[in-house]
């Protein structure tokens, strides 16, 4: 058996998270919203409205306090002499695996959430892919964007 | 050629036939998919029209005027724009294919249009030259692919992945570059002969997409017809609304054969693949004539597809995944062998691509699998029918459906496998037409396991790995592996030696 990744992302950015879920809830509430609008224009029944909210509410509830939780339980990374290695998602769990000399750059980029609480995501591009390792403390994603770089140059291209 | 030159001036017209081709798609599109409604005014419209077809006219004569290309050693330059300058230089090492087509445009005026495709994505990799002699055409292909001092042989097509690829392949250049000079002379080449042409047109695939489209059309045909022709045709319809459906089906299963045979034949017939010394060389089409040109060392990926049709018979078509020379129509692959005998293709592979020529014996996928191979198109498909059986009459009849399905799913399970023969990873899968692919280890770009809820139940992974093809990335997986599967492909692919080596983060 292959030994699972064992690096957590830095415990902010649950908090990050969690702040983007509130937000993104807000608009999931717009729903009830515009049947509401509808209600003033045509006679619809009024129990709808309050199933909409209410499943609103239980989404945005779940989203923000479970669900977050878990992906960021998750969400494990480790590197490697010669690949990176990345584990993921809730519902459908994903293990990427990014050999170092198919790496072509690393990037460390911030939003003004994770800017505020001192966070940055480091995204690895191959040929082919993309993938990002989201919320690490800043000077962490600074280190291992740096070590992912030389090990990617240092990977020997006839192994 | 040593001076700027500007393309042909038939480039003005070409363009502006383009642009035109364009608007005319746009208006057919509205026409057929918009109900028609009176809302605009035609005479709006018209000069709306006109007033396009005007711009794209001047914009194609500043288009040409602006345009010029310079060859020199080993080099393209290229200079255009009026208000934004622009100044593109296309290096030889970086010339990831080139294609020469003559589309019926360019063949009312004896001429060839120019592809470069370039390596390094960005926002422009491919480069046209729509207007050119066929001479002129010919020189560039030839300064781009050959150059003209030996000495720059040796550098090989580089300029792709990383630092330690182009490291690696530079190696292997260098002998091949050696030998190349006698490998020019012996060519390999291979033809679709007319017997294969008509089995390819009468078997293709593209059934399904012509059909879609016939049904738009002819969905629109009684708008056309006189009303007295409706009203009959409608008593009719309405006492037998499954003969009419039958109807339907069949005009539209009918034309759309005739158009894909008719289309296949237009775009594979004259098909034919030459291989001189690392670079394939291939020419087809009878009405739009391509011509392409790969190289050996940039093919990240084989596939030999057999539909429904071709495989009872034995055959199959071969296609390359390769960083350069693909189309939007063949899903950003560029077509090898558009129709030979499946036991066949090991030998064509060995004269082409030798490094794909191997057959492997796959290994099939744990029995817990094909329960989820079944169930996926089944489930559905039984949902469906049992809402069409309660709310139409003859609705029971849908229950075919999911029978097929489920058969379906069971010989997409069959079918499935994978192995790894040396350092090469092999899956073959089957939606409806069974795909083999072969993927070297260095070209897989990252490889990624996951699972969803459903396949934990029994233990299964989807194994997915991604290669680079024309412009972006492609993705290839098997669904359904075993866990012991998924452990042994892991290790395959990890670049570790074992798990016991690997170094703590902190000590690096």
């Amino acid at each position: 058996m292959r030994s699972l990744p064992d690096k957590s992302l830095a415990p902010k950015a649950l908090s990050v998270w969690k702040i983007s879920a509130v937000i993104e809830s807000v608009f999931l509430f717009l729903i009830p919203l515009a049947y509401w609008g509808t209600m003033q224009i045509w006679e619809l029944p009024l129990w709808i409205l309050y199933a909409l909210i209410a499943f609103a509410a239980v989404i945005a509830v779940l989203d923000i306090f479970i669900i977050q939780t878990l992906k960021w339980n998750r969400w494990k990374y480790k590197v490697y002499e010669n690949e990176v290695e990345l584990m993921r998602g809730v519902f459908i769990v994903e293990r990427v695996i990014i050999p170092m000399i198919r790496v072509q750059h690393v990037d460390t980029r911030q939003g003004p959430i994770l800017r505020h609480y001192k966070l940055a995501s480091v995204t690895i591009s191959t040929a082919a892919t993309v993938h990002e390792i989201p919320g690490l403390q800043m000077e962490v994603a600074d280190e291992l964007r740096d070590q992912i770089a030389q090990l990617a140059r240092e990977a020997d291209p006839d192994e | 050629m040593n001076n700027w030159q500007r393309q042909h001036p038939a480039a003005i017209f070409i363009s502006f036939l383009n642009s035109l081709k364009q608007l005319i798609v746009t208006l057919v599109l509205v026409f057929i998919f918009g109900q028609t409604s009176q809302g605009m005014s035609s005479i709006f419209f018209i000069s709306f029209f006109l007033l396009i077809l005007f711009g794209s006219l001047i914009s194609g004569f500043i288009g040409w005027w602006k345009f010029q290309y310079y060859l020199k050693e080993d080099e393209l330059q290229v200079k255009q724009g009026l208000i934004f300058r622009k100044n593109r230089f296309i290096r030889r090492d970086r010339v990831q294919s080139i294609d020469i087509n003559a589309k019926v445009i360019q063949r009312i005026f004896g001429l060839v249009e120019l592809k470069i495709e370039t390596a390094g994505g960005g926002s422009e990799p491919e480069f046209r030259l729509i207007a050119l002699k066929r001479d002129d055409a010919e020189l560039i292909k030839k300064e781009l692919l050959e150059g003209k001092s030996a000495s720059q042989e040796k550098e090989g097509y580089l300029g792709e992945i990383s630092e330690g690829m182009a490291q690696s392949l530079s190696l292997s250049d260098y002998k091949e570059a050696e030998t190349k000079e006698q490998e020019s002379s012996k060519a390999f080449t291979w033809d679709l002969t007319p017997k294969r042409l008509i089995i390819a047109a009468i078997t293709s695939s593209g059934v399904g997409i012509a059909a879609t489209f016939m049904a738009a059309v002819i969905s629109q045909v009684p708008q056309f017809l006189p009303d007295w022709l409706i009203n009959i045709a409608i008593g009719w319809i309405v006492q037998s609304s499954i003969v009419y459906v039958g109807m339907f089906l069949v005009t539209v299963l009918i034309s759309a054969w005739i158009f894909t045979i008719i289309s296949t034949v237009l775009k594979y017939g004259m098909f034919s693949v030459t291989k001189r010394g690392k670079d394939i060389h291939i020419s087809r089409g009878v009405l739009e004539q391509r011509q392409l040109t790969l190289y050996e060392n940039r093919i990240n990926a084989v596939r030999i597809v057999q539909n429904v049709l071709r495989q009872p018979f034995g055959y199959c078509a071969v296609y390359v995944e390769s960083a350069g020379g693909g189309t939007k129509e063949e899903d950003l692959s560029t077509i090898l062998l558009p129709l030979c005998k499946r036991n066949e293709v090991m030998n064509l592979l060995e004269e082409l691509v030798p490094e794909y020529a191997f057959e492997v014996s796959y290994e099939s996928l744990p029995k817990e699998s094909m329960r989820r191979y079944m169930i996926k198109l089944f489930v559905p498909l039984f949902i469906a029918a049992g809402i069409i059986t309660y709310f139409f009459s003859y609705g029971w009849l849908a229950f075919i459906f999911p029978i097929a399905g489920g058969t379906l799913g069971y010989i997409q399970y069959k079918t499935a496998g994978i192995e790894s023969f040396k350092e090469y990873l092999c899956i073959r899968s089957r939606q409806l037409s069974k795909t083999e692919v072969f993927l070297p280890k260095r070209r897989i770009q990252d490889m990624v396991h996951s699972q969803n809820p459903l396949q934990r139940l029994d233990q299964l992974f989807t194994i997915e790995v991604s290669v680079l093809t024309t412009v972006v990335g492609k993705v290839f997986s098997l669904k359904h592996i075993s866990s012991q599967q998924k452990e042994n492909y892991m290790e395959w692919y990890s670049y570790e030696e074992s798990t016991e080596t690997l170094l703590p983060e902190e000590n690096i």
